[in-house]
């Protein structure tokens, strides 16, 4: 059994909850016991567990009662529920790549004493076990592990898997469960919005991300702003520009930052340290422009100019509004 | 409030590329020249508690499960405003995973006077895996927040900043809670003091081993099983933009970029 | 009268009422006294340092500063003016004394020779070049006004207008008498006999006027001079007092040593309070003349920096005189009329106040280079950057207190043992593919150790200065071999930030590392390890010869063991004075031999020791500049005002910040760029590859490669 457990706040399945759910239906078609289980609790867990079907499941259990809640631990005695209920003796459980999944693939691997890895960018069935690869150091290494119990977790990065189209013709009965019983000892207070629109950085089809080269806060409001306006994208920044205080930690692109997946990348006096890489595994097309023609960025890029950005970048704004004029 | 941090000492990430090797056989880092440092998340979390005490009054300690460096990274914290140290020590703790040191680090919680509050970093800076924080939570049987960077109030329920898409939550948490805490401009972590570095040098270190957490040593037998760790050989496919002048490679990369169909 | 009579005068003719004199004088001397003795009393709140070894080197520099006023001198016209008045006023107080011996000691001075050549003709004419000095002081004052002379406009007037007036008074009144007495001695003293027949010509001819005008002028000189001396030690005029001190109890180690401090057991570390400074420190506050040329050579304050050297002296003057307290500690200040007693309480109040944040602000201490342009500038040896370190040092170890920027650097000393934060590169990884290049440990002992030097080792651009000169060390012939992996930072930047304890880390860690491996002589690229290497790391017993490359490349070309092909391209050249290898330690003709050797060099306006600094000391590499506050955009303006298209450098840092400064400047000016490079770049890409190849130098003109 590959169960993925799912949390649905709306009515729809979010896109890492997708991403989960295709890579346990490719695992079973590729030879890992059946079958796809998709476990869903939360408010929206009837309408959205109904998709789960047309994403690859075969089965779907939902726990429909459960208000949202900040307190996870909740959704742990949901799923397990859903574990037991599904025959919970032995399989792999997925968990997607957002935050509710990075917290209950460690809480339901240690409830089940199962085995558990995070982060995780690549899955094999083999051999009658799963194995699974991960960055580790920064992604200056990439390790492989093996989950042998009989239960295993595995919580997959995000964007690291793309999500199927849903089949249509795939339909069956959502079967429900009750909520677990249990006090709740979170609650959420107040929300803050503080960024002000533009395209969310993760979501952009394109970033223009800065490094230590642009040597200052300013660029990052004024060349980098300007051509990712003009290319409909959004800014991102590495470790190295955070740490000097030149843009805010929520820019920043890495292993410690956020995983971004565009069209393009299109990095700007980044040398291309690992940490940073780690956040851009997903990304179509990388473009670099950079004045050290051996900086590591070169060797994960696709187009590289040799030059001072201070020079090619406002000259690329004017070529490219040429080019489209 | 007694708040506990748990920290871990890791190999310095900032290790230049070149000196990062990785021994096949016993498939970890191989530590060469570079320093062991305090896992960066850890130091925000330290941060963070140490900031609450300063506001709600109480104390902090520091736990930390490592081998025999570890010293060196409690007594910094000790020196950045920890009251007390406790080191997790144990030769069968040599090869155990998350679930092990998570096991440790609940009992050694359990252990300890009534903690209101226990924070962790998000994730180590060495695996990245962010797995420790909510198997103790789960442990504990405790509610966590995960990625908070500040926090406000002085008594239960305590209010955590959490980062969100596009802003940050406040959440209400009745303690005893845990935490993990992501990196803010709030919550850098200050540099010791001198003095405070001269004085924690001579505070006590407190050590436990597993019998006096009372576990036994199959109770903290790995889980997983890591099956390799290589380092990646770049790829290396780079196309060089060329022109005379800046002008000149700006418009050869615009074409470029116009026939990948990106602009 | 008889022309064979004995040249004197009778003191106090023609007044009467002596005695009020002397009703007069004692205020004016518990005046002078106690104002003297409050700021005695401040400095003996500092705390002990010996500054009275090497005495008669000290007498020495006294007399080359202090009477002959050599560093005063070195701006010519204004130098002129104080000699003048300065040495004015010490005469007549002189003229002065001896009248006192005479009249009221009974010693029969005042005729004869001495009344002849010194108490008239001497005195009369020092009194005459005082007054031109005042009146050039008081145009430069007041309508010349530079910038640096705009402090304490109201009070140096009343002083200056002061002196001035007292010394026309008594013109007029040795004029009066002459003409009253008929003097036969008079054209003794021209001016005052001029001054006489001046206001004769003015209608001034009746004896009883001539008297009566005598009596008044007597009396208001008197009571102007008295005045004056009352007011002295609560004016800048006290610096004539004090200055001669601070010059006598001057620094005499070399300016690259900060004063070593104890962290173990010390019950405060770094300078919080007055109190914690030593007792020179706090006579260097009184000494200040307020002249401003430390202003005036200020990086910081010429790009807008809330530092400004003079201010700095001045605001902790201010709250070693009590006044800062008033405004601040209202409270405290005993309601009672002062009195010595209070005095005393309210000074040690003043003494231990927290100086950072009260009297300075915090920026002000952050903004200092340590680039020691005022310090070299500054005429009565006041030390401000120890100072500013001393301060630092309390505002780090203490307190913590550090901007996030140059912590990250302080902690990556701590982790990693070198302060820049995220580079990629290793310390080997400049001379892989080098064959030449080898460390200590596969070499064994060898003739020159290369200490490369974080700044060199661990960045892109000044890898190359490394690779430079380990080919020209190569081509020479020099046994040299590196540590590799095994150096860590010499700890400069620690220092220089404040934090000592770390600098004595890093410092043993590498004293025991060079000693272990037995070296003796050191090159360095960076100044600031040649610095720290050469100066400070002996207090800790590490004793080594410290060579800078520019001294060693220089002495190869002198020996024709370097074949070049010519002048560079890019000439004529400029360059640019590192901070810590001229004015720190006074190499500034090597690095220019180096540069006459490529090419044509043309100064720029500030070189040698007057050279501006690149913005990077003293951490400052490691803090962020607001906008519009960069000292390396301004310095290379500087260098682009010379049009050279190559700026020489002999510094890693100075390097890195003038490349990046120059960009900026270029483009305001709408100009190219011109070239940075480190002289060791410049002299490895002129080294004649083909003669070297030929095997050079040729055997028949000395052998080579002993």
């Amino acid at each position: 059994m590959v169960l993925v457990a799912l949390v649905a706040e709306g009515e729809t399945l979010p896109r890492p909850g997708r991403e989960a759910l295709s890579l346990a239906r490719t695992l079973v078609d590729g030879g890992a016991p059946g079958p796809v289980v998709a476990a869903v609790t939360g408010p929206g867990a009837v309408q959205a567990g109904g998709e789960a079907f047309a994403l690859g499941a075969d089965r779907v259990l939902a726990v429909p009662g459960r208000e949202a809640t900040a307190d996870r631990k909740l959704l742990v005695d949901d799923l397990l529920a859903a574990w037991e209920q599904a025959g919970g003796q032995e399989g792999l459980i997925l968990c997607p790549g957002d935050e509710a999944g990075r917290e209950l693939a460690p809480r339901l691997a240690f409830r089940l004493g199962a085995g558990v890895a995070s982060e995780v960018v690549r899955v094999r069935w083999e051999g009658g076990r799963v194995l699974a690869e991960r960055p580790a150091y920064g992604g200056k290494a990439v390790a492989t592990v093996a989950l042998p119990g009989p239960v295993g977790v595995v919580q997959v990065k995000d964007r690291a898997f793309e999500a199927a189209s849903p089949e249509p013709g795939r339909t069956g009965q959502v079967e429900e469960l009750p909520a677990a019983a249990g006090p709740e000892r979170l609650r959420v207070v107040e929300e803050v919005r503080e960024e002000a629109g533009g395209v969310p950085l993760e979501e952009a089809p394109v970033v223009v991300a800065g490094g230590r080269g642009l040597g200052g806060p300013e660029p990052f409001q004024e060349e980098l702003a300007e051509l990712a306006r003009l290319l409909g994208g959004a800014v991102g920044a590495s470790l190295a520009a955070v740490d000097a205080g030149w843009v805010p930690p929520a820019l920043q692109v890495g292993q410690t930052g956020k995983s971004v997946a565009p069209e393009l990348y299109l990095a700007v006096g980044i040398s291309g340290a690992s940490q940073h890489l780690a956040g851009i595994t997903g990304a179509k097309h990388v473009v670099a422009i950079n004045k050290d023609r051996e900086a590591p960025i070169f060797r994960r890029a696709e187009l590289g100019v040799v030059g001072d950005w201070r020079e090619i970048v406002p000259a690329l704004i004017d070529a490219v509004r040429a080019l489209r004029s | 409030m007694h708040v506990v941090v748990c920290i871990k000492q890791i190999l310095d990430p900032e290790i230049p590329p070149r000196e990062f090797q990785v021994d096949p056989q016993t498939k970890r880092a191989v530590r060469g020249r570079a320093s062991l440092v305090i896992s960066p998340f850890d130091l925000n979390a330290l941060e963070v508690a140490v900031q609450l005490k300063e506001r709600a009054g109480g104390r902090v300690t520091v736990v930390s499960l490592g081998g025999e460096e570890t010293p060196e990274a409690l007594r910094r914290a000790l020196a950045m405003g920890a009251d007390e140290a406790v080191w997790i020590r144990d030769g069968a703790l040599e090869a155990t995973d998350a679930s092990g040191t998570a096991r440790c680090l609940a009992a050694a919680i359990a252990k300890l006077d009534e903690p209101d509050l226990v924070l962790f970093g998000r994730q180590a800076g060495d695996w990245d895996q962010g797995l420790v924080g909510p198997m103790v939570a789960e442990a504990l049987g405790w509610p966590l927040v995960t990625n908070v960077f500040q926090t406000r109030g002085e008594n239960s329920p305590l209010e955590l900043l959490q980062q969100a898409e596009g802003g940050y939550r406040v959440v209400a948490a009745t303690l005893p809670a845990a935490a993990t805490i992501t990196n803010h401009e709030a919550n850098v972590a200050r540099l010791p003091k001198v003095r405070e570095i001269m004085l924690a040098n001579r505070k006590p270190i407190t050590q436990w081993s597993l019998g006096d957490l009372g576990l036994a040593a199959d109770e903290v037998a790995p889980r997983v099983v890591v099956e390799a760790l290589a380092v990646p050989v770049p790829e290396g496919h780079c196309t060089f933009i060329e022109g005379e002048t800046a002008q000149e490679k700006a418009q050869n990369l615009a074409r470029a970029l116009r026939e990948l169909k990106v602009i | 009268m008889d022309p064979m009579a004995t040249p004197t005068r009778e003191v106090f003719w023609n007044i009467e009422h002596t005695w009020l004199v002397y009703v007069l004088l004692y205020p004016t001397a518990i005046a002078f006294v106690y104002g003297l003795g409050r700021r005695v009393e401040g400095w003996f709140m500092g705390k002990p340092q010996i500054r009275w070894d090497r005495p008669w080197l000290r007498l020495k520099l006294f007399l080359r500063d202090g009477l002959a006023q050599a560093q005063v001198l070195r701006e010519r016209r204004a130098g002129l003016a104080h000699l003048a008045f300065s040495w004015g006023f010490l005469v007549l107080t002189l003229a002065t004394v001896a009248v006192f011996l005479q009249h009221d000691l009974g010693i029969p001075i005042l005729s004869g020779n001495f009344y002849l050549y010194f108490q008239s003709l001497v005195v009369d004419l020092f009194g005459f070049a005082a007054i031109i000095g005042v009146v050039y002081v008081l145009y430069q004052r007041y309508v010349v006004r530079p910038p640096r002379l705009t402090h304490g406009v109201f009070s140096d007037g009343v002083l200056l207008v002061g002196f001035l007036v007292a010394l026309i008074q008594g013109y007029v009144v040795e004029g009066l008498r002459i003409v009253a007495t008929q003097d036969p001695w008079g054209i003794w003293s021209p001016v005052g006999y001029a001054t006489g027949q001046l206001l004769v010509a003015l209608g001034v001819r009746e004896l009883p006027l001539q008297l009566a005008l005598h009596r008044f002028f007597w009396w208001t000189h008197l009571v102007t001079a008295f005045a004056g001396n009352a007011y002295l030690p609560y004016s800048k005029a006290m610096h004539l007092l004090v200055a001669p001190l601070s010059l006598f109890f001057r620094e005499l180690e070399p300016a690259g040593r900060l004063r070593p401090m104890e962290i173990e057991g010390a019950e405060r570390l770094g300078v919080k309070a007055l109190s914690d400074f030593t007792w020179k420190d706090l006579l260097d506050l009184d000494a200040c003349t307020e002249c401003g040329r430390c202003q005036e050579v200020c990086p910081a304050h010429a790009v807008g920096k809330p530092l400004n050297p003079k201010t700095f002296i001045l605001d902790l003057q201010r709250q070693m005189a009590g006044l800062a307290r008033e405004e601040v500690t209202p409270a405290v200040r005993p309601a009672l009329a002062p009195g010595v007693q209070v005095a005393a309480a309210t000074l040690a109040e003043d003494a231990a106040l927290e100086i950072v944040g009260h009297s300075i602000d915090p920026e002000v201490i952050w903004s200092c280079t340590t680039c020691n342009a005022c310090v070299e500038v500054c005429p009565v040896e006041i030390e401000h950057v120890a100072k500013i370190i001393d301060l630092r040092r309390y505002q780090v170890m203490e307190e913590a207190a550090i901007d996030e920027t140059p912590q990250q650097a302080l902690q990556g000393l701590e982790d990693r043992a070198h302060p820049f934060r995220g580079t990629q590169a290793s310390r080997a990884d400049w001379y892989q593919d080098l064959p030449y290049v080898k460390t200590l440990a596969e070499t064994g002992p060898v003739d020159y150790l290369y200490w490369v030097g974080c700044a060199v080792a661990l960045n892109e651009r000044t890898q190359r200065t490394a690779r430079a000169l380990a080919r020209i060390l190569h081509a020479a012939g020099i046994d040299f071999a590196v540590l590799g992996e095994e150096e860590v930072c010499t700890g400069d930047p620690a220092r220089r930030m404040g934090n000592e304890y770390l600098f004595e880390l890093l410092a043993r860690q590498n004293i025991d590392t060079l000693q272990r491996s037995q070296v003796t002589r050191i090159i360095t690229t960076c100044p600031h390890c040649y610095n720290t290497l050469k100066n400070e790391y002996g207090a800790l017993g590490g004793l080594f010869q410290v060579v800078h490359h520019t001294e060693l490349i220089e002495e190869l070309l002198a020996q024709g063991r370097l074949p070049l092909k010519g002048p560079v391209d890019r000439s004529p050249i400029t360059l640019h004075d590192p901070c810590y290898l001229g004015r720190y330690n006074g190499v500034y003709q090597a690095p220019r031999q180096l540069v006459d050797a490529l090419g044509e060099r043309v100064e720029m306006e500030r070189s040698r020791a007057r050279s501006f600094c690149c913005g990077a000391g003293g951490g400052r590499y490691f803090m962020d500049d607001r906008p519009g506050q960069r000292v390396n955009v301004e310095r290379s303006r500087q260098a682009l005002a010379t049009g050279a298209p190559t700026v020489a450098t002999a510094c890693p840092f100075c390097t890195l910040m003038l490349e990046d400064g120059v960009r900026t400047a270029a483009r305001e000016a709408g100009r190219e760029a011109p070239e940075v490079k480190d002289l060791a770049e410049l002299v490895a890409e002129a080294l004649d590859e083909e003669a070297l190849a030929a095997g050079w130098p040729p055997e028949e003109a000395g052998g080579r490669r002993a």
